[in-house]
């Protein structure tokens, strides 16, 4: 098994081509600015507003999470496509990925271990983001239930995992990058639309977001469907990744 | 001898596109094999399949003993693959490179910190090993493209075009580097256009046209067998108006006016029948008045018999 070996070539990459400073220095900006817009937002406007007086209600910790929450669900997807469109197509591409299949590595973990390396990457991306939202939200608005947020924080992660693994099934159809990233954004477009379907969408990955909003808000709600058929849909992404690369020539 | 490499009707279906038909070929162990082909002959294709990159349409192959089949650990472990075009990760230095190959094929650091610098070595990248590859001219990645071939110390190494971006000096180092392989028993299969570096290090040479064997011999055999004697004639002037007088005389197929250093052109006649134009061509060449310099029978080059075949070839196949 060579799945270390690559994953750690990957991670290199990640660091090398600079994909983990834009995805930590995105993640890191929504963390930051969601607290501090809504701390200073009141100020701001009654500035603006030239003497006129504006009514704005004291904004609370769970605003600030569940706009937190909002934009990383809009903002990050559409990273992650970018992050990940490349992540295979690219290698067809320049060809270097017949260099690294001519040698004992197997379709399966060239593939798996892609995955991993984009995941690592977001999850510190999303690391670096809760933290500092949980810093300044905690500063500036109010104490966060901690669990709660953990449970937020973990459940965009996964939905981030779900965009990456469909992404880079298309990365392994396509030698164009940009072909990979638009099909991968049409899916993940149609998948949003479905979910605002009411019978189907307490089963889309999207609802994973509602739940952290929901935690954020409330500190309640489920998704359990969605969390599993998440993870079945990143089980068989890879699998489909898997199987383009051993059927199509390289 | 064992055989390094069996191909038992190997053809390969691109959609409507033959690239490899039913194509045999056996190379013996321990020797430096030329594969020739046109363009679009089928040579990357079968190369591929050999190296475990691609499924064959039909037919099987075995290198080094072991079944050629996609993506097959075994097999890869057993050899060295260079594409004609190496591409590699920019970011990353020779070093860097060599060593994850070196991990891939799961080296004990100690062994592959010592291969890595023989590589190094062996290729002249050794003060650059530390540069990032992408600053590295053509030459320089062809270089490192083999050094990576030979990192696990393949029994079989197959090379795709590996002079094509080579300038002669480069050319000359890298055939010298194939020699020296071939002394470590290890076997060289490798596909060229370069028909003078094929004559330089080749033993045995198969030559395939739209994924046809034509021909496999070695490569004095191949002289013997299909190539026609040649005549030599080198005048001290221009020698236009000799053409048309020696393509008259019986026996004589072609007349190709080559330029070399000095200025001077030769006439190189193609003849069938060595003995019937002998004295035709001196007698034409008295009939054009001109002083002739030098009149020599010489061996034809790999390069005209692989001309020779592959235009048979074509015209057989019309």
């Amino acid at each position: 098994m060579n799945v270390f070996v690559l994953f750690k070539k990957e991670a290199k990459e990640q660091v090398k081509t600079y994909r983990l400073l834009i995805v930590a220095a995105v993640f890191l900006l929504f963390g930051l600015s969601t607290p501090l817009l809504f701390k200073f937002l009141p100020e701001i406007l009654e500035m603006s507003g030239e003497g006129i007086p504006i009514e704005i209600p004291a904004f609370t910790p769970s605003d600030a999470l569940k706009s937190y929450v909002n934009s990383l669900g809009q903002i990050g997807v559409l990273v992650a496509v970018l992050v990940a469109m490349g992540a295979i197509a690219q290698e067809r591409e320049r060809g270097t990925i017949i260099m690294t299949l001519s040698k004992p590595v197997g379709f399966g973990e060239f593939a798996v271990a892609k995955l991993a390396a984009l995941v690592v990457t977001f999850l510190i991306g999303v690391a670096l983001g809760a933290l500092a939202c949980f810093y300044y939200t905690t500063v500036l608005l109010g104490s966060v239930d901690v669990q709660a947020f953990l449970a937020i924080n973990l459940l965009i992660a996964l939905y981030f995992v779900v965009c990456l693994s469909i992404t880079l099934m298309y990365s392994a159809f396509f030698k164009s990058q940009l072909a990979a990233g638009a099909l991968a954004l049409v899916t993940l477009l149609v998948m949003g639309i479905v979910s605002s379907i009411p019978p189907l969408a307490p089963y889309m990955p999207s609802a994973l977001m509602g739940w952290g909003q929901s935690l954020a808000v409330e500190g309640g709600g489920s998704a359990w469907p969605a969390l599993i058929i998440s993870g079945a849909i990143i089980v068989a992404a890879v699998l489909a990744a898997w199987q383009v690369l051993s059927r199509k020539e390289l | 001898m064992t055989e390094a490499i069996v191909c038992k009707g190997l053809s390969k279906r691109y959609g409507r596109l033959l690239a490899l038909d039913n194509l045999d070929l056996h190379v013996e162990e321990k020797t430096i094999f030329g594969f020739l082909g046109p363009n679009g002959a089928g040579k990357t294709s079968a190369l591929r399949i050999l190296a475990g990159l691609s499924r064959a349409t039909s037919g099987k192959a075995w290198v080094a003993g072991e079944e050629a089949r996609l993506n097959s650990s075994v097999l890869q472990r057993r050899l060295g693959y260079l594409p004609e075009d190496p591409a590699f990760y920019n970011w990353m230095s020779a070093n860097e490179y060599l060593t994850f190959v070196g991990e891939l094929f799961k080296l004990p650091s100690a062994e592959l910190a010592a291969r890595r610098a023989e590589l190094l070595a062996l290729v002249d990248l050794a003060g650059a090993a530390s540069r990032r590859i992408g600053g590295y001219s053509r030459g320089m990645k062809q270089r490192l493209g083999i050094a990576q071939a030979l990192m696990n110390r393949p029994a079989v190494l197959l090379l795709d075009e590996p002079c094509s971006a080579l300038d002669p000096i480069g050319r000359l180092e890298v055939l010298e580097t194939l020699v020296k392989l071939k002394e470590q028993k290890t076997t060289v299969f490798m596909s060229s256009h370069i028909l003078a570096d094929v004559e330089r290090v080749c033993d045995v040479v198969a030559v395939i046209d739209k994924g046809k064997l034509i021909v496999q011999a070695g490569v004095e055999e191949l002289r013997q067998r299909f190539a026609h004697p040649v005549f030599e004639l080198e005048f001290d002037q221009p020698a236009d108006s000799a053409i048309p007088l020696l393509q008259k005389v019986p026996g004589v197929t072609r007349v190709v006016t080559e330029n070399r250093a000095g200025g001077v052109p030769v006439l190189r006649v193609h003849v069938t029948d060595t003995a019937k134009a002998r004295h035709g061509l001196l007698h034409a060449v008295e009939t054009s008045n001109l002083a002739l310099r030098r009149y020599e029978i010489v061996l034809p080059s790999l390069e005209e018999v692989f001309v020779e075949l592959v235009a048979n070839h074509k015209e057989q196949s019309r």
